[in-house]
């Protein structure tokens, strides 16, 4: 249970909100890459934070991202055309730069001097691995450049989707850190274990450990960019196999790695309170990603989702009840009857409603991950609204950070036994079961 | 129709929006049932003593015994500690590095029988954990928060309507 204000203090995004001002101190994922492919490339719509904007790449390779309406009349820049040095709006013909600055006023006789007082709100934009960042927070504070490894290491290393979730962000995110759903809507619920279907799962030791104990234990450990919460299954001779799942600051999660298969994770970035996208991505921190894992992922499988060709909704969406397979889920085939474990996430957090009353909840003692979570959110709002004091995760020791699984004696720390193996080096495999 | 194309009549289209949010059934929802929370150590109790000087609704602080067979209320009354736990629905073990393993034991074991939910808060200051204490506490609570302060009692029990 939460009460009323917390729900909106934690789910509200918008300019000037605490929450919102929050995520204004971090480069958050906009778009891919190839959304805008070439120099010179049509504009494209963006909405993050609640703010409707757009993004430019100018034929000199110039990113730029602004308000998306023009200064004069209000017409949305998406019908803009691109031309040297910026973008000019059909409408009556003025031209901004990359910063959203306007360069020519056709209109006015005095051209430049007008210029000089007209200036769309912008912010920065810039290519890191396959995915435009933005940066919508104060100047003065812009932090460093991200340092996820899995927008750090070479290209091909790497890959990311992003698909939309017609929810508040912090139901999507909360499905990240609340690890006791995977072994009911993603593992089968009670029969059994869906892992070695999936081809971005298959083969992995670890898999076994995942049978052979569906109620797994949890540790939840504080951690500097935010916590780490640890799945835990017998293994051999008293031994523990641990599933840690990092989570930072405040939209940013990992899932521990199965074998030499990628490690995946995602970001939860609202586009307004009520939707968000659901990045994934799937990265190796030491090879390249064959060829059948990248079409396994372009396909949907592990945690990235078929999509709408041309668009980022999944083809299982809520138009038509996520093609649930009520025989599937009869049988068991399908624990949910819903297919892939980015749909089975969706469809259970849309169907909460788009910002969930958590007044409503009956949470157990076991939910004390999530409780917990919610409380250092709460604390770094309240803590960047009444002192000013920088939130956690938005510094590059945080973010160079992995998941893990490993096997360890009954009496260690995880922490402990783990050692660097959180941390992400360059070269460095990671550890894995 | 094809599976990809929006059909604005599917039940979950209908039924996500904010609008029909709206209709969800208000009606109160029942309070944790005998939320009993359990020092094991003096230093755990004070914890436990000051979280619990907000007033509950329902939730009852103890510190155990050395052997766990008894529950010592915070008015220092001694009580059974299978009475004490067995209409319960929810324990919360609160223990430092100073606790008793065969009193964890003894209540764990207790709650396991029974099927009774656990949770664990390690309340420690500073320093490394003793392996000892994780050794100990790890088999009987399903979720352990490590490390976690008063604050984390106070939170867990709100969250949980005790
Ligand atoms: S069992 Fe968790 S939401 Fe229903
Ligand atoms: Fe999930």
């Amino acid at each position: 249970m939460l009460r009323p204000d917390i729900n909106d203090l934690l789910t509200q995004t918008g300019p000037g909100t605490p929450m919102g001002n929050l995520f204004r101190r971090y480069w958050q994922p906009v778009l891919h890459a190839d959304e805008l492919p070439e120099d010179g490339c049509p504009p494209v719509r963006v909405k993050i934070l609640s703010e409707r904007l757009i993004a430019v790449r100018t034929p000199e390779g110039e990113y730029g991202l602004m308000d998306e309406f023009c200064a004069h009349r209000g017409v949305s820049m998406f019908f803009g055309r691109v031309e040297d040095g910026g973008i000019r709006c059909p409408y009556h013909g003025w031209k901004y730069n990359a910063n959203g600055q306007a360069i020519d006023v056709p209109s006015e006789l005095n051209n430049s001097e007008f210029c000089k007082n007209v200036k769309l709100r912008s912010y920065p934009l810039v290519k890191l691995g396959d995915i435009l960042w933005a940066y919508l927070g104060d100047p003065q504070k812009q932090p460093a450049l991200p340092a996820w490894e899995f927008a750090t290491v070479p290209t091909r290393q790497t890959f990311t989707s992003k698909r939309l979730q017609e929810n508040n962000w912090l139901q999507a995110l909360e499905g990240g850190i609340d690890s006791s759903h995977v072994s009911w809507l993603h593992g089968g619920g009670p029969t059994g274990s869906g892992l070695e279907a999936d081809p971005l799962f298959a083969g992995a030791k670890g898999n076994q450990y995942n049978k052979g104990d569906l109620k797994p234990f949890f540790e939840v450990v504080e951690n500097d960019g935010g916590l780490l919460i640890a799945a835990r299954r017998n293994a051999e001779e008293g031994h523990y196999y641990w599933r840690v799942t990092p989570w930072v600051l405040p939209n940013f999660t990992l899932v521990p790695p199965r074998g030499d298969h990628p490690i995946h994770g995602h970001f939860w970035v609202p586009i307004d309170d009520e939707n968000c996208w659901s990045w994934s991505f799937d990265y190796h921190p030491t090879r390249e990603l064959s060829e059948a894992e990248v079409s396994a992922m372009e396909a949907g499988a592990g945690v990235h989702s078929k999509n709408i060709p041309g668009t980022y909704r999944p083809v299982a969406n809520k138009d038509n009840d996520y093609l649930i397979d009520r025989v599937k889920q009869k049988s068991g085939e399908l624990f949910s009857g819903v297919e892939g474990i980015a749909i089975q996430d969706s469809s259970l957090q849309e169907s909460m409603g788009p910002v969930v009353d958590r007044t409503k909840e009956r949470l157990v003692a076991t939910d004390a991950g999530i409780i917990k979570a919610r409380q250092k959110l709460r604390r770094a709002v309240e803590a960047l609204r009444d002192h000013g004091t920088e939130p956690a995760g938005n510094v590059i020791e945080h973010q160079k950070i992995r998941s893990v699984a490993i096997v360890l004696p009954p009496d260690l720390p995880f922490v402990e036994g783990i050692g660097d193996g959180f941390q992400a080096r360059e070269g460095v495999p990671q550890t894995t079961v | 129709m094809m599976a990809t194309s929006t059909n604005p009549l599917s039940a979950c289209a209908r039924a996500v929006t904010a609008e029909e949010a709206a209709y969800r059934i208000d009606y109160p929802l029942a309070h944790a049932r005998s939320t009993r929370v359990i020092a094991f150590d003096e230093s755990a109790a004070q914890t436990v003593a000051s979280v619990a000087a907000v007033g509950w609704g329902q939730a009852q602080f103890y510190t155990a015994s050395s052997s766990g067979d008894e529950l010592v209320t915070l008015s220092g009354e001694p009580r059974v500690m299978i009475a004490e736990i067995e209409h319960s629905d929810s324990v919360i073990f609160a223990a430092t590095d100073a606790m008793d393993p065969g009193a964890v034991a003894s209540v764990g074991a207790a709650c396991r029988e029974r099927s009774i939910m656990t949770a664990g808060l390690l309340l420690l200051d500073s320093g490394p954990l003793s392996g000892t204490t994780l050794a100990a506490i790890r088999p009987y609570v399903r979720v352990l928060l490590v490390p976690a302060d008063e604050d984390d009692l106070f939170e867990l029990l709100k969250a949980i309507r005790a």
